[in-house]
């Protein structure tokens, strides 16, 4: 889930920082400048690794920084498809799960990635799964609660990322009427969306919460195979 | 800014733990050093000008570190009961067997000891292994137990430095320790020579 990135860029120490060792400076200023930032079609930042090569400082007309130029290797989140990650449920609603793992919370699992038969309980605010299948009723809210098995806010599951999506919006120019919110509102929501997105499955044998599987024997994958 | 390489290579959860561990600790003895020269220089009562460099912390990158450290860590990982010798010996041994680059690397992160995790992981295991799946998964869990005796003896030595956090053992005793220890907090000293100073314009009021 973790990829090493290299990255060229040009990095400014300020003078104030002349004082530590330049490597020392360099990767502060690297870290400040990308460490839990998205970079598109990159992933999620962590930190810097370490500096591959550092050019000679050299210092500009009009401020007093010293510019290098840098090649980095950085630390980025950024799972592979069809990865097998283990997360925690954050919340449910109509449209599916919420998946966070503590630094990264865009994770979702729409409903078409849930396992067959499936339903959300609008009472318990979770989706549950019917595996047996002789208590699937028409209407699966009507099965009996003890075949239900409900997948609860806090649970860890094993997921399967299916794919992931960065988009890279503007800011765009600060909009006149900032005190009318009636109709902004939803407008914002849609503007503010994630810089990047993954989607996960849990449509598969042994994925799901990780109890549902622990003591799972090979006889019942026989079975389902 | 430039991207040279988006995936020059992969990483397994244990090294990105690792690695995040020494920064913490890193960041952890520079804000006791900086304390202690602080606490030192007032000791002295010699107000010298700050001629340490004093380095700025970087809160994204705090709050990342902390963050990932908690997941990694946390008791659903198997990264709590890995070392570097296992891990170094369970992809020795992986390499016997014929996988994918990708299949190695989430063996390694969720070390899988039961049958139904590594069909998660790898594709058409009964195909391409059938009855090799049992030993593979004895190759995980070898690697895994061993580490038992390594893990006491990692905290022993973590407790054995000058340092004693012993976050290697318990996580939870270290997480409530961290939040009440803010390192860019500054810390006001009331028992040095000023102390008292508010009181003493209260009696004059009077």
């Amino acid at each position: 889930m973790f990829v090493l990135s290299i990255i060229k860029d040009t990095v400014a120490v300020h003078p104030s920082h002349f004082g530590l060792p330049p490597q020392q400076a360099i990767t502060n200023e690297l870290n400040k400048k990308y460490a839990n930032r998205v970079l598109h079609d990159v992933g999620l930042c962590v930190c810097v690794f370490d500096l591959a090569e550092v050019g000679e400082g050299k210092v500009r007309y009009g401020d007093g920084f010293l510019w290098y130029k840098v090649v980095l290797r950085m630390v980025v989140f950024r799972p592979f498809a069809s990865e097998v990650i283990l997360a925690k449920v954050k919340s449910s609603d109509e449209d599916g799960i919420r998946l966070t793992l503590g630094f990264f919370d865009d994770i979702y699992i729409p409903r078409i990635f849930l396992p067959e038969p499936s339903a959300f309980d609008p009472n318990e605010r979770a989706y549950f799964w019917v595996a047996d299948p002789d208590s699937i009723t028409p209407d699966l809210l009507d099965t009996p609660l003890t075949s239900r098995m409900y997948i609860d806010a806090g649970e860890v599951v094993r997921v399967r990322v299916e794919a992931d999506e960065f988009y890279d919006d503007e800011p765009g120019p600060p909009k006149a009427q900032e005190g009318v919110m009636v109709n902004g509102q939803s407008k914002e929501r849609e503007g503010r969306r994630a810089p990047y997105t993954i989607t996960c499955s849990i449509a598969e044998q042994g994925l799901g919460p990780v109890p549902w599987w622990k003591n799972a024997g090979m006889e019942a994958m026989d079975e389902e195979g | 800014m430039e991207v040279v390489d988006r995936r020059s290579a992969l990483l397994s959860n244990y090294e990105v733990l690792t690695l995040l561990r020494e920064l913490e600790s890193d960041h952890l003895a520079k804000a006791r050093t900086a304390l202690r020269i602080k606490k030192e220089e007032e000791a002295s009562g010699s107000p010298v000008k700050h001629h340490v460099v004093q380095e700025e912390v970087c809160e994204n990158l705090r709050t990342i570190e902390v963050e990932a450290i908690q997941y990694l860590a946390a008791e659903h990982q198997p990264t709590g009961a890995q070392s570097d010798d296992g891990i170094v010996q369970l992809t020795k041994k992986l390499s016997a067997y014929d996988l994918a680059k990708a299949e190695k690397l989430q063996i390694v992160n969720l070390a899988p000891t039961e049958p139904v995790e590594l069909y998660v992981i790898v594709e058409e295991l009964e195909d391409r292994f059938g009855d090799r799946i049992d030993d593979m998964l004895q190759t995980v869990r070898s690697s895994l137990t061993k580490t038992v005796d390594a893990e006491v003896k990692t905290s022993a030595e973590a407790s054995a430095e000058p340092a004693p956090q012993t976050y290697y053992a318990n996580e939870d005793a270290y997480m409530d320790d961290h939040w009440e220890h803010d390192a860019n907090e500054i810390v006001f000293d009331d028992t040095g020579e000023g102390a008292g100073i508010e009181g003493d314009l209260d009696v004059d009021d009077d």
